[in-house]
């Protein structure tokens, strides 16, 4: 009777072992990796827009206010995208005949919205609210990063659970004084250990485990 | 379940001392082996997972859905989405946040005054008025359900010509081609048919319209009409009135067939009324006691200290009866229940005079309306407790006999049906669709193509009210302004724009000029236009022109008194028709809410039932589900039978508003047309009718059985002057194996609850629909409700008390209580249900992965499970009504009232901001608290003493359901009313 089992037999059947042992291990890391890369959570892309729009320009070389064009920011949930009319109290005067602006000119002209790719979203179950933050002291650029050196406007953050928890577990370390919240260069002040709880107690917000309570954010 | 033959011995269980004081049901009361079958499974439903696909409702809600797809693929890429902003920012709207605006539902042609939330340009909730003067801030459950109505995709969508799409420039260019003729024959041979007229603008350009064509007739039908009422006053004043009572005032109410707190254009207004003269007169320590007779049950029966049933043939000697005491004669001897109700009436009236209340309702015959004047007038109770108004309806018209007549005789050459559908709701005997073949050219406007669009030439798509400007009056003359909150989504007219049109053939062109007809209408001649400009916003930002109501006016019997009626020969039964109490005569048929809302008293869902009385059952040996057939002059319906305690012994009632014969529309094919049956003279009775079993069978969906609680001291009545049967407030918290809760339960943060008075809870569901819309709750179809399956985050129980013939009836709503020592929180192993710091107990849908565990260890049975995508299938325009403050749920999720935690969460934010002020009481209102039209449900912050809700903790009638087994709810009830020392609320 011949071998059944070639002499390379149980290098294979080893090479087979090590290899299962390794998909085992590997392929869940590599699915939370894929979940976790830039590619499926679009942080750092920079999607193609209508109009080039540059918050690095605006934003940081000319130094316009957020709520400018985000105006109600502070007052609602939503911070609010700006209508072409605010485009156009500037470019009706300056830039009038760029080729990079004939979208917004067109939009004006013709009644028709431009249409901007969103890049910050949230799940449906996920109810959040831009004013209260900004009033309490959380700063634009903890969430949305520094949009004045960003030349094309890309998400800076993974919207996860676990980044929302991280300041809602400990707000003391990102809660800024009124006038730094719309600081898109801010850094925690050396003092932030001792100005940070003050700061808390200032705004009211409630510690505790009252933050990270699932009707604050799910309902 | 139960058949005729178990009904004696449902008698005797009642009556010994054993049986149960409050049941719900009469298999809870027969408990019988299948019933305990039914009560041990627990989830009835699950025991038929793989039940029958046939899920009607949804299945056309799918058709619909793919008609519908093409719009979807005009919403953008598949995998990006786009944040669109606005060109020019309009003025006042913020995306993302409520807009609201005053205006006005209407309701057969009345008015109750509205705020309607808009967000983002579309409406998505009613709220009630509370400047409004008639409506008082209440809603009533069609006005709720119009948010969805609007987004129906059900609704008409294009002009039709002989079934064909076709436009609006068609129509208009062939009816310019024929105006010429019309004018030149004086309008010879034109008959326009529109809904009961309320508005002034609508009845100014009727006017106009009739001196346009002189000769042109103008009829009404539709709804559920006033005719017996303004009959009723003519009968006894001598001229057409509105009764417009005073409940403040009074001292005791008599309803004869009332029908003050039933669903009707007058229910928010009353029912507002009579709970605030209840509640006053409660604090002053009496009882505004109401004896209330009826042929079949009502609400206003069910809220009654004192009900009798009694057949409608009976009413008019009745009234005579209490007339006769009035005026000084003996009260009918006799130990039957309605002597000893007319004795008992008869002496709260007499005792009471000028300070009592005689009503009589819609349904009632235009001489008892007439005995009913007597009475109040022989009472002194007219002009005190009683006012009298002109008629708010438009007086002029002919009736739908009359133009089924002129039809017959080949007199109308033109049909104008505007927002009417008598194909439908006319009484067969009129034979209203053969006659309109006889017509040449038959033009309908509606809603909905509906059974008169089919048959006419011409069917125009009509606004919504939620897309026209117009006007309307309440009951009380209060006029009310309605104006769009949304473009119109199918190009539809208002009936203004119709009516402009075919006076002068011009106009129709679009809604620009329906506000320039209001207008029109309200400014006073030699007006200055800026002072009326002035004068017109304010009244559009309040809603209603301030002090409108019709002047009170000063009346005196004329007539005699009408004869008493001869008594009704033997032999034969009675049937009376009623609107039924959800789709009230069909007009709303194809809202999926209203047909998934729970009948009052039946809890019958998408059908109407044969209603019988457990005697007429017996006799018979009628079981409940068994079809019958109802026959009288060669025509008959069939429809299941249902066992109604407190219905007349011999009368038989059929409800309208089913039977539709409308393809593909839901409404199609439910239930039976009652309308076959309708006399022309009496449409609301008829005798002499056969009552025969035909042998088949069909179970109607109920939600009668679900989360039954039998055995327990769920409801609580308190009578007057009797020991406190509230919960004790200094009692020690009954001792528990658990630790306390950890959570800090008083402190800075509010502790949210509720207080819902039994006794103003009138069982009208205006709750139970503002929930559903506030909350994006699912319909599920008959079958699923029939597995057991019905979403409501809020039901309204109904419990019965007392003798089966005439049983007493008590409401009472149940949402979440929110527990304070939550059971369902111990049993989910995945923390989806857990309680927060200020005392909610939480439903996190993205953690539950559908164990429903908490849903068992519920007591209250308050936990809904999505078994299946019950959202998937809505079609885009109705998606449109979501509020997308609250998460629309997945299938395999439970779900469960939040106390409207979107609400708490925006008032929260609010204070937050503002100074980081404590929310304010009355800040947060919960839907179902919104919509009540007589204030049954207070909210608010429970560890603030200063809270109404706190006030109403304080009653001694305060009580938690089933208190005893420690979950500490944080939702409580304050016991119902009744007059003397009777654990039934009922006396002898």
């Amino acid at each position: 009777m011949a071998q059944l089992f070639t002499p390379g037999a149980d290098a294979v059947y080893r090479l087979a072992l090590m290899t299962g042992v390794a998909c085992l291990v590997g392929l869940p890391v590599l699915a939370a990796g894929i979940v976790r890369s830039n590619y499926v959570t679009g942080v750092g892309i920079a999607p193609a827009q209508p109009v080039p729009f540059s918050h690095k320009h605006h934003s940081g070389e000319l130094g316009i206010d957020c709520r400018y064009c985000h105006t109600t920011v502070d007052k609602v949930a939503s911070a609010g995208i700006p209508p072409t009319h605010t485009c156009m109290t500037c470019h009706s005067q300056i830039w009038t005949g760029s080729d990079m602006l004939k979208p917004v000119r067109d939009s004006y002209a013709q009644d028709k919205p431009l249409e901007w790719v969103r890049l910050n979203k949230l799940p449906q179950y996920v109810y959040y609210n831009h004013s209260v933050h900004v009033t309490k002291g959380i700063g634009c650029s903890t969430c949305h990063g520094d949009v004045t050196s960003m030349q094309m406007t890309y998400r800076a953050n993974a919207f996860e659970m676990q980044f929302c928890l991280d300041c809602h577990q400990a707000p003391e370390k990102y809660v800024r004084t009124p006038d730094q919240v719309w600081n898109m260069t801010w850094k925690p002040p050396a003092d932030q250990a001792t100005l940070g709880p003050k700061l808390v107690a200032e705004y009211h917000i409630r510690g505790g485990s009252r933050l990270t309570e699932c009707g604050i954010c799910h309902r | 379940m139960t058949s005729g033959s178990d009904i004696a011995s449902l008698r005797e269980k009642l009556a010994g001392s054993d049986g149960p004081r409050f049941w719900r049901s009469l298999d809870a009361v027969a408990d019988s082996p299948e019933f305990r079958d039914y009560l041990a499974a627990e989830f009835p439903s699950a025991a038929r997972l793989a039940a029958s696909p046939e899920r009607r409702g949804f299945l056309k809600l799918m058709a619909a859905s793919f008609a519908l797809g093409g719009l979807t693929a005009c919403g953008g890429g598949a995998s990006r989405d786009y944040e669109v902003p606005y060109v020019n920012q309009p003025e006042r709207i913020v995306p993302g946040t409520d807009l609201s605006y005053a205006s006005s539902a209407v309701f057969d042609g009345f008015g109750n005054g509205i705020l309607v939330t808009t967000r983002n340009g579309r409406p998505l909730k009613i709220e009630g008025n509370p400047e409004h003067p008639w409506s008082l801030g209440g809603t009533d459950v069609l006005a709720q359900a119009s948010v969805l109505g609007l987004y129906d995709p059900f609704r008409s969508q294009a002009v039709q010509h002989l079934g064909k799409p076709s436009s609006w420039a068609a129509f208009r260019a062939e009816l310019q081609a024929q105006m010429p003729a019309w004018h030149a024959a004086g309008g010879e041979g034109i008959a326009v048919l529109t809904g009961p007229v309320t508005s002034p603008t609508v009845a100014a350009q009727i006017a106009r319209m009739r001196a346009a064509y002189p000769a042109s007739r103008w009829f009404v039908g539709g709804g559920a009409g006033r005719e017996a009422i303004y009959e009723g006053a003519r009968r006894a004043y001598g001229r057409p009135l509105e009764t417009i009572p005073d409940f403040g005032r009074a001292r005791t109410i008599v309803a004869l067939d009332g029908d003050f707190l039933d669903l009707g254009p007058g229910q928010v207004g009353l029912s507002g009324r009579w709970s605030a003269g209840r509640r006053a007169a409660y604090a002053e320590g009496r009882l505004l006691s109401l004896h209330a007779a009826a042929p079949t049950p009502t609400l206003t029966s069910a809220k009654a200290d004192h009900a009798v049933a009694v057949p409608e043939g009976r009413l008019e000697a009745l009234a005579h009866d209490l007339l006769g005491v009035a005026g000084g004669g003996a009260a009918p001897g006799g130990d039957d229940p309605v002597s000893r109700w007319v004795r008992g009436a008869a002496k709260a009236l007499t005792e009471a005079r000028g300070a009592g209340i005689v009503t009589a309702g819609l349904t009632a015959s235009p001489d008892l309306h007439a005995l009913v004047h007597r009475l109040n007038g022989a009472l002194g109770n007219t002009g005190a407790t009683l006012r009298h108004a002109a008629p708010v309806v438009e007086h002029g018209a002919g009736t739908l006999a009359e133009l089924a007549e002129a039809m017959e005789r080949g007199a109308v050459k033109v049909l104008i049906v505007l927002g009417a559908n008598p194909v439908y709701d006319a009484p067969a005997a009129l034979d209203f669709a053969a006659r309109m073949e006889r017509v040449p050219l038959k033009i309908h406007a509606g809603l909905y193509a509906d059974e008169t669009g089919a048959h006419a030439d011409w069917h125009l798509p009509t606004a919504h009210p939620l897309e026209s400007w117009g006007d309307v009056r309440s009951l009380d003359g209060t006029v009310g302004l309605i104006q769009p909150t949304v473009a119109p989504l199918y190009n539809g007219r208002t009936l203004q724009d119709m009516l402009a049109f075919l006076t002068d053939g011009r106009g129709s062109e679009g809604g620009a000029d329906a506000l320039g007809l209001v207008k029109a209408r309200w400014r006073k001649e030699g007006e200055d236009a800026a002072a009326f400009e002035a004068r017109f916003a304010d009244a559009l930002r309040r809603g209603f022109f301030p002090d409108s109501a019709g002047a009170a006016e000063d009346v005196a019997l004329t007539q005699e008194a009408p004869p008493v009626p001869p008594a009704p020969a033997p032999g034969g039964i009675e049937v009376v028709f009623r609107p039924d109490p959800t789709i009230w005569d069909g007009t709303h048929a194809d809202l999926a809410w209203l047909q998934e809302l729970p009948k009052p008293l039946t809890k019958i869902v998408w059908e109407n039932v044969v209603a019988l009385s457990p005697h007429l059952a017996e006799r018979e040996g009628i079981a409940m589900g068994d079809i019958v057939r109802v026959e009288a002059d060669g025509r008959a319906v069939e429809g299941a039978a249902w066992i109604l305690p407190g219905q007349a012994a011999e009368t038989v009632t059929l409800s309208l508003g089913y039977g539709r014969n409308v393809p593909d529309h839901l409404s199609n094919g439910l239930g039976y047309d009652a309308a076959t049956l309708r006399p022309v003279a009496t449409p609301w009775r008829l005798t002499g009718a056969r009552l025969t079993k035909t042998g088949r069978r069909r179970m109607p969906a109920t939600t009668q059985n679900l989360g039954t609680m039998e055995g327990q001291d769920i409801v609580r009545v308190q009578a007057l002057g009797a020991a406190p049967v509230g919960d004790p407030k200094d009692a020690a918290a009954p001792a528990s194996f658990y630790p306390p809760p950890e959570r800090q339960l008083t402190g800075e943060a509010a502790q949210w609850g509720m207080a819902i008075d039994l006794d103003a809870c009138i069982g009208c569901n205006a709750c139970v629909t503002a929930c559903q819309a506030e909350n994006n709750i699912p319909v599920v179809g008959r079958e699923e409700v029939a597995l057991g399956r019905w979403m409501g985050w809020l039901r309204v129980d109904r419990y019965y008390a007392g003798d089966l013939d005439a049983p007493a009836t008590h409401f009472q709503p149940v949402p979440c209580m929110h527990c304070e020592q939550a059971p369902c929180e111990v049993g989910c192993p995945v923390e989806a249900t857990l309680h927060d710091s200020e005392g909610l107990n939480l439903q996190v849908y993205n953690r539950c992965v559908g164990t429903r565990t908490c849903q068992s260890y519920c007591p209250y049975k308050v936990r809904r499970f999505n078994y299946l995508d019950y959202t998937g299938g809505m079609t885009p325009v109705q998606q449109q009504q979501r509020n997308p403050e609250v998460t629309v749920r997945a299938r395999g999720v439970m779900e469960k009232c939040t106390y409207c935690i979107q609400r708490i969460a925006a008032a929260r934010i609010t204070s937050a901001k503002d100074a980081h002020a404590p929310i304010p009481d009355g800040a947060v209102e919960t839907a179902c608290q919104g919509a009540c039209p007589t204030r049954a449900i207070t909210f608010g912050n429970v560890a603030d003493p200063g809270s109404r809700v706190s006030a109403a903790r304080k009653d001694p009638r305060e009580y938690a359901l089933l208190g005893h087994l420690n979950t500490r709810p944080r939702t409580t009830y304050l016991a119902g009313l009744a007059p003397a020392a009777d654990p039934t609320g009922r006396e002898g």
